[in-house]
């Protein structure tokens, strides 16, 4: 990279108004002139240098998807896991409820038939 | 001067002539691949990158009710088969001690041998593993050990209604019972996810070429079947078969004001477990909506509502009884006794079960004498258009026949056939025909169409119940009172001991077999029908049973079947006595 020394210069543009003989109102009379120069190569090196970042910023993101990807695939996985325990334990409750379960329970064994029944008017 | 110099062939303009050629080739390239062969590359990116995965839908529970409460009759669970790649398998001595303490009876026989099969890539070890019995076995890290997950149907209830439900096959279709009938609304529709994966297959959400299609579970249903009347019915059903050694019995159970069905069994049976090892297909058939047959003497009870609806008779209106009658030329006889009982009431000619009394009605709806073509066309009515026989009765099992009936204007719709069809014979129905007709015929007369599906059953455990089916009118308020009272005084009359302050009734069929077209002798069917309840009928109850070279009779081998699921239904129901 290289710097062309320059001396810096402040120009002053007087323009004259027709009108009034002085200054117009909101008209830049001074413009800055930087002392540094950018060569071609300079240039050419700034731009890569750009989308080098612009790059990387774009690959961070990318990559921030994926692993959020991953996170949602995880959490996929832990729900089909617990999905899973629930209709396992769905089926074992339908097995300790299902009929021929609760006629052989000691609770139904110990029960006695009724001698006599009546009903509520 | 400049150019003109240029192109006098200086090095510089060969280099640039030269760097346009090469960019030429570039850009004419690049357009190519990217412009002409786009598609062609993006199908091809696409077939590499997106993987299309199908999220299987989940097949709808089919629940029975208890009382108000649905049950579960049927549930999926998710099983896991283990497999092995042989040749992967590192160390063979802890995957056989694994699988041994962990799989137990879920172990396929010989599995040191299936490992030992190393031009082999893929051998089953154990399958119906359940999800803590897998885990157990990957938290080992067994290396060449793989799982596959899949869903099947388990029956906490055992066998009970097998017939009804029927079963899954292998494909995931339904086959028999509700399965098969109402296998569109259970299966559901599978969804699509079709996604960007990452080198493992790992679906990503990077990129617009993802369709994510939910699947649609299939829709949990209730049944009407009452699983403690099921159970019952089949306990009782098993019990009389065994009491009159018989090897065939079916039975149903409805209730007569709604059409619904709570309990439908047949004998034998089988566990929808493990179908392939039932004796024979027959034991998938639900005989009591698949199997016609000639019901005998329980159509006299239609016979007779008929009569009384069209006007010709009443429970107290006699006929000269001479013990047969002869129709166009054919002497048809009482199954009782052929003798002459003389002046008969119509009462009579039911609790006795007399096919001389209901020819006799058969004649009055015609001429008086003849059992003429205006008689035939009303008899035709009443069963076919009003009753429903010979055509489905539209319940949601798979496998119900239509049954058959003859109609008037055919040369076999004749008198004779028709003189025959009055008291049971010459037509065949199924029990769930007959169960339908008989109910709406004791119920204030109207027939409801017969029923299986109470309602569906949300994610949550709520039932919603189903639209009712339709019903119509047969016969009036007034004919369905009297028939209803003179079934309670057959029973009655036939000895029945039912509790007192219950209206309960009935009527005995027994019905020869046909033999190769011939009406066998030794071999008859045992039917009764009956109803029990208050003032209001609260259930019908149909039961058949038969065999092979077996004389089965109803009143001995069907009624007392009827009689134990009677008694039990009225304490079941917590039906108060009248005179309680």
């Amino acid at each position: 990279m290289s710097y062309q020394a320059t001396t810096q210069q402040f120009y002053t543009t007087r323009r004259r108004s027709s009108s009034n003989n002085g200054w117009n109102r909101n008209q830049n009379t001074v413009a800055f002139v930087s002392q540094v120069k950018l060569g071609p190569v300079a240039h050419t090196a700034l731009v890569a240098l750009m989308i080098t970042v612009l790059g990387l910023v774009y690959l961070t993101q990318a990559t921030r998807a994926t692993s959020y990807d991953y996170q949602a695939q995880k959490i996929d996985s832990q729900i089909a896991d617990l999905s899973t325990q629930k209709s396992d334990l769905e089926v074992e409750n339908a097995r300790l409820t299902a009929l021929e379960t609760v006629q052989n329970s000691n609770v139904a064994k110990a029960m006695t038939t009724p001698a006599a029944t009546n009903y509520a008017q | 001067m400049r150019l003109v110099s240029l192109r006098k062939g200086s090095r510089t303009a060969f280099l640039g002539v030269c760097l346009l050629a090469v960019m030429a080739i570039f850009v004419v390239r690049l357009f190519y691949l990217q412009i002409i062969k786009h598609d062609d590359y993006v199908a091809q990116s696409n077939a590499e990158q997106i993987k299309p995965l199908t999220i299987p839908a989940q097949r709808g529970l089919i629940y029975a009710m208890d009382g108000d409460s649905p049950v579960p009759l049927v549930i999926n669970q998710t099983v896991y088969t283990m497999f092995a790649d042989p040749t992967t398998v590192t160390d063979t001595s802890k995957v056989l001690d694994t699988i041994r303490k962990v799989a137990g009876g879920n172990l396929r026989p010989n599995p040191e041998k299936l490992l030992a099969i190393k031009d082999s890539r893929y051998q089953v070890l154990a399958t119906g593993l359940t999800h803590d019995q897998a885990q157990m076995i990957k938290d080992q890290n067994l290396t060449g050990i793989g799982f596959q997950q899949e869903s099947q149907r388990v029956y906490p209830e055992g066998s009970l209604a097998a017939q009804t439900l029927g079963f899954v096959n292998d494909a995931g279709v339904g086959q028999y019972g509700v399965e098969q009938g109402m296998n569109t609304q259970l299966s559901g529709h599978d969804g699509l996810l079709k996604s960007v994966t990452d080198v493992s297959g790992v679906p990503l959400t990077i990129g617009n070429q993802n369709i994510d299609k939910p699947a649609q579970n299939g829709e949990n249903i209730a049944l009407t079947i009452d699983r403690n009347v099921q159970a019952y019915v089949e306990k009782a059903l098993a019990a009389g078969l065994a009491r009159s050694k018989a090897p065939d019995g079916s039975a149903i159970v409805m209730d007569p004001q709604t059409g619904h069905i709570l309990a439908m069994a047949n004998l034998p049976s089988y566990d929808p477990s493990n179908y392939g090892a039932a004796a024979s297909d027959s034991a998938f058939q639900n005989a009591v909506i698949s199997t016609p047959y000639e019901a005998g003497s329980v159509v006299k009870s239609l016979t007779i509502s008929m009569g009384i609806n069209q006007g010709v008779i009443t429970p107290s209106s006699t006929y000269y009884n001479k013990g047969s009658i002869v129709v166009d030329g054919t002497t048809i006889q009482n199954a009782s006794t052929t003798e002459s009982l003389g002046t008969t009431t119509m009462q009579t000619a039911l609790t006795d079960s007399l096919n001389t009394g209901m020819v006799t009605i058969a004649e009055r709806l015609g001429d008086g004498s003849n059992i003429t073509q205006s008689a035939r066309n009303t008899i035709y009515d009443y069963f076919h258009d009003r009753f429903g026989f010979g055509q489905p009765t539209g319940i949601e099992a798979a496998g119900e026949s239509p049954g058959i009936i003859i109609a008037p204007n055919t040369v076999q719709g004749n008198a004779v056939r028709y003189s025959n069809m009055v008291f049971g014979q010459g037509m065949d129905i199924t029990m769930l025909q007959m169960a339908s007709a008989f109910s709406s015929i004791i119920n204030g007369g109207v027939y409801h169409d017969p029923t299986l599906v109470e309602g569906t059953v949300d994610s949550n455990g709520n039932l919603k119940p189903a639209t009712a089916k339709p019903s119509h009118q047969v016969v009036s308020a007034a004919t369905s009172a009297q028939i209803k009272n003179m079934l309670q005084v057959d029973r009655k009359g036939n000895g029945a001991k039912d509790p007192a302050g219950y209206d309960v009734g009935g009527k005995t069929g027994t019905s020869q077999a046909l033999i190769n077209g011939q009406y066998s002798f030794t071999q008859t069917t045992g039917t009764y029908i009956g109803f029990g309840g208050t003032s209001a009928a609260k259930y019908v109850i149909m039961i058949q049973v038969s065999g092979p070279g077996l004389n089965l009779q109803g009143a001995a081998d069907a009624s007392p079947i009827f009689g134990d699921i009677s008694n039990w239904m009225l304490k079941y129901l917590q039906l108060p006595p009248a005179n309680s």
